[in-house]
């Protein structure tokens, strides 16, 4: 069996959770681990409910999982909401037996098979350390003593955090640290079987957030402008880049609304810039009639769109991926996007960059979506090659002065008809022949037109840069067989993207290692839907599962309109509560389908 | 900082008109823009390569489409954002946004007093003829109280803007009004915004002979008078702009006749203009605090170390 932890802290914000669960990653991940993190920030700016999730294992981490073993409640209120979680098995640290503001019910829980330790967290800050604040490292000490870790790499951490404030706050630290560990060392016998296995090799990994992982893969792509406006939870995309895109030789610029954003990136690409913004729902909607213009006028934009829960003001810090209509239909009209989803932090990374390059490839806006937990998720990724990214980026064709002979420029025009519907690029101060970029219909010199014939034709060109996206992009879906061969069917097939496809890979793993068989598939790219694929995956199994976090099941319904899938054959699997799937709900759903078929 | 892009020798005029005829009426106040919008991109040496202009929806904003130079026809009231992007991108090409009345101060008014604010080194120019034409006569912010338009045929019963007073307030650093039926007073007034290194905002009362039979050009004729050359007003004066842009719109107003300082004309002529630092010039500061060199890359190694556990 792999090695397989999480390790939950809960409570109050300002606490500490959420540094607690960074220091854990950050330990495990030295100590060689695959490490995922889960967080989730209260709504409030102060106190409310908070919560860091850190899962680790020697294995490729997929998702979440399906809960914790080691519950950490630093209050009363991470206790009450995570006790039916507590199941057989799990451990509980909780801050007691005195100076917390609860007290679990110990009888009950231990008589369920849970192991209950009390760490008076709160006292020990107070009255041993002297500082309350150090509560959260007293409680890390404690759990890193229990279960085996390293108390070195506890006290690194700090080193490497702190050492900035000084000697006195690194002492104080430590001086938690000790008293953590003496107090587990000293009043409590361990009962549980978890323990930290030895160091594994170290990796060379960095630690990114999901919406730090798109920050740096757009500077990586050569992002030169960055105009958004802040909204819940898009925000941080502009709040990572800043430091980086100065250095990169750009510029974050915080518009007046998210209008304005995307506005100001249609006429830096125009002027040649590579060009970004990032928002949630409610601006993708503000946003629409632009990306619109950013169609037909045919320029390279980067929308991404970090999915809240809607409609409307909805829930702003909650999961849900319901902008996939908005996303690839939302404007008046038949323009032409592409939309873009990745299912993991380092796919938050890759993506960005590949975002870019389709936009820059067929001159149109991308829209990237991710979503809130996904944003807040952090992984550690190998170590990016950037010199790699760099030599492979794709750039606009851009028509240079230098470059073109007088007796060329005459058939040259920015929206030439050409055979794949991609046109040459003029750029102001870098090419001849200006022209004014129209939201117009318009002819190959972009002058306004609208005969039938000249507007048929050019709405054909449109259509016709994206009329082979799928067979051009194949490494954009990520096929997951097994060992499922040619022509051989599968007990299911299922469908999923976003982080829900992170979420049912586990799910599928697991089914897998108990026999069945599967083909799944993850497509990154969502629009144009991927038809030859979902055809493709149709013909493996009699039933294909899309589970999706929300009402309606965008994905599942693209599949209906736009492929040949047999409609009968598609089971929606819809949740709306805000929060993302667990493996174990989809493992469920997929026995409940098979089984049925078994069955009859 | 910001040197923009030159020609070694002057092109005339008409070198910066494109060969799009243009689709206004006979008679369309806007022709006088155009013309001395070549005259000044002429006098400055500008490379029709570097211009970039940029427009919303409206009959005027259909201008950059008549020009020889780079331009994005945008969406309506969008003009100043897309400008916006161009000068973050590429503060090396002269950047002009032509619009209308309506596209910039009812649609487009969100972004108007940020822009202005921000001092990005954008020229506005705002065909003003108080009224919606491309939409066939309707009432815009600036059209006269009692004014008739489709939709309410019974008489605006709105005041209009001061959008003199207003650009003023916001920040602008070059406020300036003019009229297309004075040539030399209008190329003279757009080479000074185009020249002066800010947001400068000129606002050109320009008449639709087709809708608007109000504001005409027989009705301007000799109802203008020029600020600075007849009043003495010195621009660099924020109190006594502020003072003389209050009355701007009192000639609407019958009972104003014979008050001061306009007497029942309109003004003309620049009301403010200041020197400030550039929103561009600024970034400028801190790119040369931050960036690389040369254009060269960063120290990838160095960007990446932050994130290492």
């Amino acid at each position: 069996m792999a090695f397989d932890l999480t390790i939950k802290y809960a409570g109050e914000g300002g606490e500490g959770v959420i540094s607690a669960g960074d220091f854990t990653m950050r330990a495990a991940s030295n100590l060689g681990y695959e490490v995922v993190t889960f967080k989730s920030f209260p709504a409030e700016i102060k106190g409310g409910y908070a919560l860091s999730q850190v899962r680790m294992s020697d294995e490729k981490i997929l998702s979440q999982g399906d809960g914790f073993n080691i519950l950490v409640a630093f209050n009363g209120e991470a206790y009450e909401v995570n006790k039916p979680l507590l199941k057989k098995g799990t451990v509980l640290i909780w801050d007691g037996p005195e100076g917390g503001d609860f007290e679990p019910d110990i009888e009950e829980l231990e008589a369920k098979g849970v192991f209950v330790y009390a760490v008076p967290m709160s006292k020990i800050a107070k009255e041993d350390v002297g500082a309350y604040i150090t509560k959260n490292v007293v409680a890390m000490a404690a759990t890193f003593e229990l279960f085996g870790f390293p108390i070195e790499v506890l006290k690194e951490e700090i080193t490497k955090k702190f050492s900035k404030k000084g000697e006195d706050v690194v002492n104080l630290n430590f001086k938690a640290v000790e008293a953590g560990v003496n107090y587990v060392k000293e009043n409590i016998k361990k009962i549980d079987p978890y323990k930290v296995p030895g160091p594994l090799p170290k990796k060379d990994v960095i630690i990114l957030e999901g919406n730090e992982a798109i920050a740096l893969g757009a500077a990586a792509a050569g992002v030169q402008v960055f105009a958004a406006y802040p909204i819940t939870p898009a925000t941080t995309v502009g709040n990572y880049l800043s430091p980086i895109i100065l250095k990169t030789g750009g510029f974050v610029y915080q518009s007046e609304d998210e209008i304005s954003s995307m506005a100001a990136i249609i006429g830096s690409s125009f002027a040649g810039a590579k060009s970004m913004t990032a928002t949630s729902g409610p601006g993708l909607s503000l946003m629409q009639e632009l990306i619109d213009l950013a169609s037909m006028t045919e320029l390279p934009v980067v929308v991404v769109d970090v999915q809240r829960a809607g409609p409307s003001t909805g829930m702003p810090t909650k999961h849900e991926q319901a902008d996939l209509f908005a996303a690839a239909l939302g404007g008046h009209g038949d323009d032409q996007r592409v939309v873009i989803a990745p299912k993991n932090v380092e796919e938050n990374f890759y993506l960005t960059i590949e975002a870019f390059n389709l936009s820059e490839k067929y001159q149109l806006p991308v829209i990237m979506l991710t979503d809130g937990s996904l944003s807040l998720r952090a992984e550690a990724i190998p170590t990016p090659d950037i010199k790699k990214i760099k030599e492979n980026l794709i750039e606009r064709p851009v028509v240079r002065k230098e470059e073109v002979k007088p007796e060329e420029l005459d058939n040259l025009f920015r929206y030439a008809i050409t055979e794949n519907g991609i046109s040459p690029v003029f750029v102001p101060t870098v090419s001849p022949k200006p022209y004014t970029a129209t939201g117009l219909e318009h002819a190959e010199n972009s002058r306004p037109r609208t005969t039938p014939k000249e507007r048929t034709i050019m709405m054909d060109k449109r259509f016709r840069k994206i009329a082979n996206i799928e067979q051009e992009n194949q490494h954009l879906l990520e096929w997951d067989l097994g060992d499922l061969q040619e022509g051989e069917k599968a007990d299911i097939a299922v469908v999923a993207w976003g982080l829900t496809a992170s979420i049912t890979q586990e799910a599928v793993k697991r089914l897998r290692e108990k026999g069945y068989k599967i083909a799944a598939l993850y497509p990154k790219l969502l629009y144009p839907v991927p038809k030859n694929a979902l055809e493709k995956l149709a013909s493996m199994a009699d039933q294909i599962l899309v589970p999706e976090a929300s009402y309606l099941g965008h994905f599942a319904r693209f599949i209906k309109m736009f492929t040949n899938v047999p409609q009968e054959k598609i089971v929606q699997y819809n949740i709306y509560r805000g929060e993302p799937f667990i493996p174990a709900e989809i493992e469920e759903k997929i026995l409940e389908l098979v089984g049925q078929k078994t069955n009859a | 900082m910001m040197e923009y892009i030159k020609l070694e020798e002057k092109l005339p005029p008409k070198e910066y008109r494109s060969d799009i005829e243009p689709t206004w009426c006979p008679g369309c106040g806007d022709f006088g823009v155009v013309t001395a919008l070549t005259k000044a991109f002429s006098e400055e040496k500008f490379d029709p390569t570097a211009i970039t202009m940029t427009s919303g929806i409206g009959c005027s904003s259909r201008l950059p489409l008549w020009m020889n130079a780079f331009g994005i026809h945008t969406a309506h009231g969008r003009a100043l954002p897309a400008a916006v992007g161009v000068r973050l991108a590429k503060p090396e090409t002269p950047t002009i946004v032509t619009a209308g009345d309506g596209d910039i101060f009812s649609i487009g008014m969100e972004h108007f007093p940020h822009t202005a604010r921000k001092n990005f080194n954008i020229t506005l120019v705002v065909m003003d003829n108080r009224m919606y034409a491309l939409t066939k006569n309707q009432t815009s912010p600036t059209s006269r109280h009692g004014y008739k338009g489709s939709l309410n045929p019974y008489g605006n019963i709105e005041d209009p803007f001061n959008t003199i007073k207003f650009a003023i307030a916001s920040g602008a650093t070059f406020v300036a009004q003019s009229y297309s039926g004075n040539p030399k007073h209008l190329a003279d007034t757009i080479q000074a915004a185009v020249e002066h290194k800010g947001f400068s905002f000129v606002n050109v009362l320009s008449p639709c002979p087709t809708f608007n039979k109000i504001d005409t050009f027989k009705y301007y004729k000799g109802r203008l008078i020029d600020i600075n050359k007849e009043l003495g007003h010195d621009p660099s004066d924020m109190k006594a702009a502020l003072e003389l842009a209050s009355h701007v719109l009192d000639a609407d107003n019958p009972e104003l006749e014979d008050a001061e300082p306009f007497k029942g004309k309109r003004p003309i002529g620049i009301f403010y203009k200041v020197e400030k630092e550039t929103f561009e010039e600024r970034i400028a500061k801190l790119k040369e605090k931050f960036a690389p060199k040369d254009g060269k890359e960063p120290d990838w190694d160095e960007i990446l170390s932050k994130y290492r556990p």
